[in-house]
């Protein structure tokens, strides 16, 4: 449900009118009758259309001004002196949530779609084409999240071999503050299509994520190498150095030597590495100062007699604090 | 209480949140300015209430499983911080209120602790 949700929001944020527009929209030319227009309106069951010259839009006319045209009673004319002339248009390019929203500001039913350079007419966007359209594109993207899951989580029933492992790498640039936990964000979608239990995934992100932080803000950069193999899945992170100088004071809990700059983006409590140690059900970290750093997380994801209880990880957390 | 309910009671600014995760109901909240604090208490609370305004308050969010976080004191958000909620789907807000104000407020209006260790 939560995938399905996200999907939407995204969806909504990447459609462009010109996916979801009708191209090749029906129009009429300035120069035609009304009588002209209101046998076309018949014949194709539609409202109005976009009135167009040399593929410009110079007008719109709808079923509102037929009526009002034959209720005055005057003799047939052309569309050019009964349309609105120079239309409100939407282009190509703009984003859906925009031209809805330009739907909503102006009460009108549609609008003619011009290219933004040409400015020539390229297709018609109703709200009735909206609803369908959105839904149709909406079907198709659940339709497409859900098959991804559905593929990623039997991929290690479905492959036979004696030994199924699955490796991903990510690559860590040091100090590169802003896109730093992309790896451990993106590795909890992964896990989540990989239909890996919740509390696993919430363990994993977290440690992934304090570990990928200290390599981006004390070192040169490193790669994280995840293992999911049936029975468990490990991280191994390793960095370029320089390294830790005594390990035992960096994994005390409340110890820190994060710089100012550090501890002004959140970070510095001296808590990531207990929180690592008490998120995963085995850790070890190694470092050689002038060296790197690699620290290797397990956990468990079978009931395997490893795998920490509750109260083991609360007195651990006790202790912590 | 909604989503918004809360955000109109602190007067609160809306920076971005889809209108599902906005009439949703809450019932907790947290709050804190150092990120592994938040990750080490292992909840999910409804809300996170916080100082720090740049992309890894958001990322700290993704990782715990929160989905709407609710700044104080008015800070400034820059629009790399509002992209990234925006992208992984989590509402954003901002209160001229202070820490203690926003807490105490909450407090009396039902919310509790979402932290698993308090
Ligand atoms: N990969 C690394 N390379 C070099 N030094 C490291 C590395 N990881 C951790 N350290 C050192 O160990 C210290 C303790 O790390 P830890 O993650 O426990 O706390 P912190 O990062 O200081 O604060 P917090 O994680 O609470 O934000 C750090 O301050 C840093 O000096
Ligand atoms: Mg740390």
């Amino acid at each position: 449900m939560d995938a399905k949700q996200a999907r939407i929001q995204e969806l909504l944020y990447e459609l462009k009118v010109t996916d979801v527009m009708r191209a090749g929209a029906i129009t009429t030319r300035p120069d035609q009758t009304m009588t002209e227009f209101r046998r076309i309106m018949r014949k194709h069951r539609i409202s109005g259309t976009p009135v167009v010259e040399n593929d410009l839009v110079v007008g719109m006319i709808t079923i509102a001004d037929l009526i009002e045209f034959l209720a005055a009673g005057e003799a047939d004319c052309q569309i050019r002196f009964k349309m609105t002339p120079n239309p409100e248009c939407l282009c190509s390019d703009q984003f859906m949530v925009h031209a809805i929203r330009q739907f909503d500001a102006s009460g009108y039913g549609r609008y003619p779609v011009v290219d933004r350079q040409s400015r020539k007419l390229v297709g018609i966007l109703t709200k009735g084409i909206i609803i369908e359209g959105m839904l149709s594109k909406m079907a198709h993207a659940l339709k497409e999240e859900e098959i991804r899951q559905y593929r990623a989580s039997h991929i290690f029933e479905d492959i036979n071999a004696e030994y199924k492992e699955l490796y991903l790498t990510y690559e860590v640039v040091g100090k590169d503050f802003d896109r730093a936990g992309q790896a451990s964000t993106s590795m909890k979608r992964n896990l989540k299509r990989l239909g890996i239990q919740p509390d696993i995934i919430h363990r994993l992100a977290i440690a992934s994520y304090e570990a990928e932080m200290n390599t981006v803000l004390y070192s040169d950069g490193g790669v994280m190498e995840f293992r999911i193999a049936p029975e468990e899945i490990s991280l191994r992170i390793r960095d370029h150095g320089p390294g830790i100088e005594d390990i035992e004071k960096a994994m005390q809990p409340g110890w820190s030597a994060a710089a100012d700059w550090v501890r002004e983006l959140g970070f510095g409590a001296g808590m990531g590495i207990p929180n690592i140690k008490k998120c995963a059900d085995k850790m070890d970290l190694q470092s050689i100062p002038g060296v790197g750093t690699t620290l290797n997380i397990r956990i468990f994801t079978g009931n395997s007699d490893q795998t920490k209880s509750v109260q083991e990880r609360n007195t651990q957390d006790s202790r912590a604090k | 209480m909604t989503l918004r309910d809360v955000f109109t009671e602190l007067s609160a600014k809306i920076l971005c949140g889809s209108d599902e995760q906005l009439d949703a109901e809450v019932a907790t909240a947290a709050a804190g300015d150092l990120m592994s604090d938040i990750l080490a208490r292992l909840g999910s609370p409804d809300v996170l209430l916080t100082g720090l305004t740049n992309t890894q308050a958001v990322r700290t969010s993704s990782v715990s499983g929160i989905k709407s976080i609710l700044v104080v004191r008015g800070k400034p958000v820059n629009d790399s911080m509002i992209e990234l909620a925006r992208e992984e789907d989590i509402t954003l807000a901002v209160t001229e209120l202070s820490m203690f104000t926003v807490s105490g407020r909450l407090y009396a209006m039902g919310l509790r602790s979402g932290m698993d260790s308090d």
